[in-house]
């Protein structure tokens, strides 16, 4: 068949800009993109999503054994239940954990935190469990390494403020869950990588590579428009009023 | 850039004035001619009548002057033929030899290059094989090319190539330096072995700084990002006097590189580089018989180097200029000096692969970097932005349930992680869209090959998409005719091994086949037709006594849906024949030439009928489906994609860092 396509392009406001017609020029094959979503569902741990994709998009499906216990992983570090994922990742390869010591470290601070966290909840409470946590796993652990003494001693700062709704932003830090969310990622990541696979999706390192290639052509003077939205629709709470900046990638 | 008399120009985007779908970038792809001396003008230049005639200095490239015998698509197809005359295949009849430099493997550039390269061999091969049948070879004279009758052996050879290879739709890409150029070179200097062997051929006793130059076929390319090649010393004569490097196209050939501005060399016989006078700078060693020097310029340091067997010698030049296109050169001066080049037909004595390797991991590094720069401001913003990518990607393209899911999904995330149970999932679009279960439909329905299904659909959810997208509407119609032959030569193939075929029968349709195969003219196509009725319909009478009933009712089917086919191939025809678009006619004569062939499968349109063809026009019609709901036709996903692409090929050109990325190979697989 004839491959001559009819350019079809919803007007955007960098349309006239010379550099839009080579963005435009570049036809990226749809089988590269459902790589990377399916590659991202994968590796991010969403099998459900993963199942249904392979169906509508009529995909062979891709074995992953690891995906149910990394989800269950994730969802307990989540959770909070560092004791829970420990023995999880420990179940899958015990290695895993020996030899990412920072990983090892940062999932028992999360631990101490949690502990931390409950025995301080309400006054009164016996603060003896964490104190006994702290000093059998992660004492032993950070007296051979700078970082994990600096974040053992800021982490056990939390016993004397607690409860408290006004502390300082570094300890305000230890108790959001982004950082759960950043140890799960780091975990999953490690899981992929022991198994063999990438640790990242490669969207994730996509991604990346726009903000550093635009940064790059920014700094050599390359003519390229000031604004690139990607279309994504504005959610509405970043909704601006025009639509059109929401979605620029920020550096 | 071009810079001699030796280059023709081509310029074959036909008539522009009486054909709107010409490949204007076509024009202005120069073309090089092997033989030295012959030189043609430009035949049919865009825009202008076809006036002009070629002057064919040897008789030799018959397929140029054909150009002159019509209008449609043939000249691009002749400029790259011409252009292969450059690789010295014409004269051997071979493929034109085509190697990748160990370093440039895996580069885009690298990429872009063979994808043309093999687009050009297939065209060659389409055009012998046209050729031999029409009893024209090559080596014929061009007038009884020219005597053939326009429109008939040279079908649709044009926009093969193009289909084949999207890239010549853009600019032309220039090659790596692949020898040396016997017309770039002073008179006594001799060429051999291919272009690769260059020697030192004058009396010797010439003019005292008489010396003898030579340059490559091309420039060293820039969006290489590092170009590194090789030369041999075969023989250093008495003195050695021998000169490796680079030179600007203007540089008088008469002097070893180096002495003349714009040059840069590093000699044998002193081991002192040089550039733009003749007294050099310490740097190297003397080198002579048998030394391998390398030399490479680093186009995102604007530098350059040397090496001599297989070990780095340093930086010998800064400060080149970023805009000069620099040419291999090498220059000798003395009677049995003799230099043969690699210029990556061969592994290099130096481990250049490593450098490259470490120049990638260089910037992957920085990449990676970046990222921890991110995770400072927190990993959250990048989660939540790729998760709107995947959602709104999903959405866009019609993935309903897929969406709903990953909706589901990542809202039991979040509920995980808040402290209080609540799930913000605000990046994601959550809200039920119609419109893209109706757009889910439809292209479910093209992937299925149900084409009247999403014809359908498309007109009664959207009526106005295929009234504004008659090409579109074209496409489908098509696909839906290759749909139909598709189900004949399914059943056919089910029918086949069961039938034993008369042998007279099998030796009639294979005299059919290969008349068809090498003549496939429309105008015998309703006569074709005909045959191809009698051969299904016959079938079954001839084989009366199986005692199948199946396969009866199977040879019952197979009738009918060759009937059924057949009246709406006319019914297409009819509707579509009158169209002047150059696209349509191709396409309408490619589908026909489907039904020519009794077993399509095995013939060179089997790629037509693959089900993989359903997927462009899916995509299209959905694309056009979003622009007429007024939003934008590409997810962004695919923006990222196209932006990342557009922005690392920008990085590219000029040598910078985006010469060692290859977005499709780095991130997408």
């Amino acid at each position: 068949m004839s491959s001559s396509t009819v350019s079809v392009s919803a007007p955007t406001p960098t349309q006239h800009h010379p550099f839009q017609r080579k963005v435009d020029e570049v036809k990226p094959s749809k089988p590269d993109i459902d790589f990377l979503v399916m590659d991202y569902l994968i590796s991010h741990g969403y099998p459900d999503t993963a199942m249904e994709f392979t169906k509508e998009a009529g995909l062979a499906l891709v074995e992953d054994e690891s995906i149910e216990a990394r989800v269950e992983i994730r969802h307990a570090i989540h959770k909070g239940d560092i004791d829970t994922a420990i023995n999880k990742i420990n179940d899958l390869d015990p290695q895993i954990l020996d030899k990412d010591p920072a990983l090892h470290f940062a999932l028992l601070r999360l631990q101490l935190i949690e502990l931390i966290r409950s025995c301080t909840s309400a006054p009164g409470l016996d603060i003896t469990p964490a104190i006994n946590f702290a000093s059998s796993q992660l004492a032993p652990r950070a007296a051979t390494n700078e970082v994990f003494l600096k974040d053992l001693e800021l982490t056990m700062t939390l016993l004397i403020f607690l409860p408290s709704t006004d502390l300082q932003p570094q300890l305000a830090e230890l108790l959001k869950p982004q950082l759960r969310q950043e140890v799960a990622a780091k975990v999953n990541e490690a899981i992929l990588i022991s198994l063999g696979a990438r640790g990242e999706a490669r969207i994730c390192a996509l991604y990346r590579a726009r903000l550093w290639s635009e940064k790059q052509a920014r700094e050599a003077g390359k003519d390229i428009p000031a604004v690139m939205p990607l279309g994504l629709e504005p959610s509405p709470v970043q909704s601006n009023g025009n639509g059109e900046a929401a979605d620029v990638m920020v550096q | 850039m071009f810079r001699r008399g030796s280059y023709a120009q081509v310029a074959s985007g036909s008539t522009g004035t009486t054909q709107p779908n010409s490949i204007p970038s076509q024009s202005g792809q120069f073309v090089r001619l092997s033989n030295s001396g012959s030189i043609m003008l430009g035949t049919g230049i865009l825009g202008q009548s076809h006036h002009a005639r070629s002057i064919d200095a040897d008789g030799y490239h018959a397929s140029m002057s054909n150009s002159l015998g019509r209008s449609g698509p043939a000249p691009s197809y002749t400029s790259q033929m011409s252009h292969m005359g450059g690789y010295g295949a014409l004269q051997d009849g071979g493929a034109p030899t085509f190697f990748v430099p160990s370093y440039l493997q895996g580069s885009r550039y690298a990429e872009k290059l063979e994808e043309e390269h093999k687009a050009r061999i297939a065209a060659y091969r389409e055009q012998r094989s046209s050729n031999s049948s029409n009893a024209a070879s090559l080596s014929t004279s061009s007038s009884s090319v020219n005597l053939h009758k326009p429109g008939h052996s040279y079908r649709g050879l044009a926009h093969e190539i193009i289909e084949r290879a999207p890239s010549f739709v853009d600019e032309p890409i220039v090659s790596w330096p692949t020898r040396w150029d016997e017309r770039d070179k002073y008179p006594q200097m001799e060429v051999e072995e291919d272009g690769r062997l260059a020697k030192f051929a004058g009396a010797g006793k010439s003019a005292h700084d008489e010396a003898a130059a030579i340059r490559a076929d091309h420039p060293m390319p820039r969006q290489c990002g590092i170009y590194y090649y090789e030369v041999t010393v075969v023989s250093k004569g008495r003195d050695g006097i021998i000169g490796v490097g680079f030179s600007g196209s203007k540089v008088p050939l008469n002097r070893i590189p180096g002495w003349e501005p714009d040059s840069f060399a590093y000699h044998g016989d002193d081991g002192l580089c040089f550039t733009s006078t003749t007294s050099g700078k310490p740097y190297g060693e003397k080198f002579g018989t048998l030394d391998v020097i390398g030399c490479g310029i680093n186009f995102h340091t604007n530098t350059a180097f040397f090496t001599k067997n297989g070990r780095y010698l340093g930086t010998a030049f800064k400060d080149l200029k970023p805009n000069m296109q620099y040419y291999p050169s090498i220059g000798m001066k003395k009677n049995n000096e003799a230099l043969r080049a690699n210029f990556g037909q061969e592994p290099f004595a130096f481990d250049i692969d490593t450098m490259i390797q470490h120049e990638k991991a260089k910037i992957q590094q920085e990449i990676v970097t970046l990222r921890a720069q991110s995770k400072e401001h927190g990993s959250t913003d990048e989660t939540q932005f790729i998760q709107g990518l995947i959602g709104q990607y999903l959405a866009h393209d019609g993935y309903v349930e897929t969406a709903r899911k990953f909706a589901q999904e990542v809202r039991q995330e979040a509920k995980a992680l808040s402290p209080d149970g609540s799930a913000d999932v605000s990046h994601l679009q959550t809200e039920e869209d119609i419109d893209a279960v109706n757009r889910q439909r439809i292209r479910a329905a093209i992937l299925d090959g149900d084409i009247d299904k999403a014809l359908k659909h498309t007109n009664a959810y959207y009526p106005s998409v295929l009234r504004d997208n008659e090409n579109i509407y074209f496409k489908l119609r098509c696909r839906k005719f290759i749909e139909m032959i598709r189900s004949c030569a399914e059943l056919n193939a089910q029918l086949q091994p069961t039938i034993p075929t008369p042998s007279s029968k099998r030796s009639t349709a294979s005299t059919l086949n290969k008349r068809n195969s090498t003549a496939t003219d429309e105008y015998d196509f309703e006569m074709e037709l005909d045959e191809q009725l009698g051969v299904h319909n016959g079938a079954p009478w001839e084989n009366e006594d199986d005692e199948d009933d199946d396969l009866e009712a199977k040879q019952k089917k197979l009738g009918d849906l060759t009937q059924a086919m057949i009246e709406y191939g006319m019914e297409l025809k009819q509707e579509f024949a009158n169209d002047p678009r150059r696209e349509v006619k191709r396409a309408l004569e490619d589908t026909f030439a489907l039904i020519a062939y009794e077993n399509v499968r095995e013939s060179s349109l089997a790629p037509l009928l693959e089900t993989k063809g359903r997927v462009p026009v899916a995509e299209e019609l959905n694309s056009a489906i979003l622009v007429s709901l007024g939003k934008s036709s590409s997810a962004a996903l695919e923006r990222l994609v196209q932006q990342t692409e557009a922005l690392v090929s920008e990085l590219a050109d000029d040598g910078g860092p985006g010469a060692f990325i290859n977005v499709r190979k780095d991130f997408l697989q």
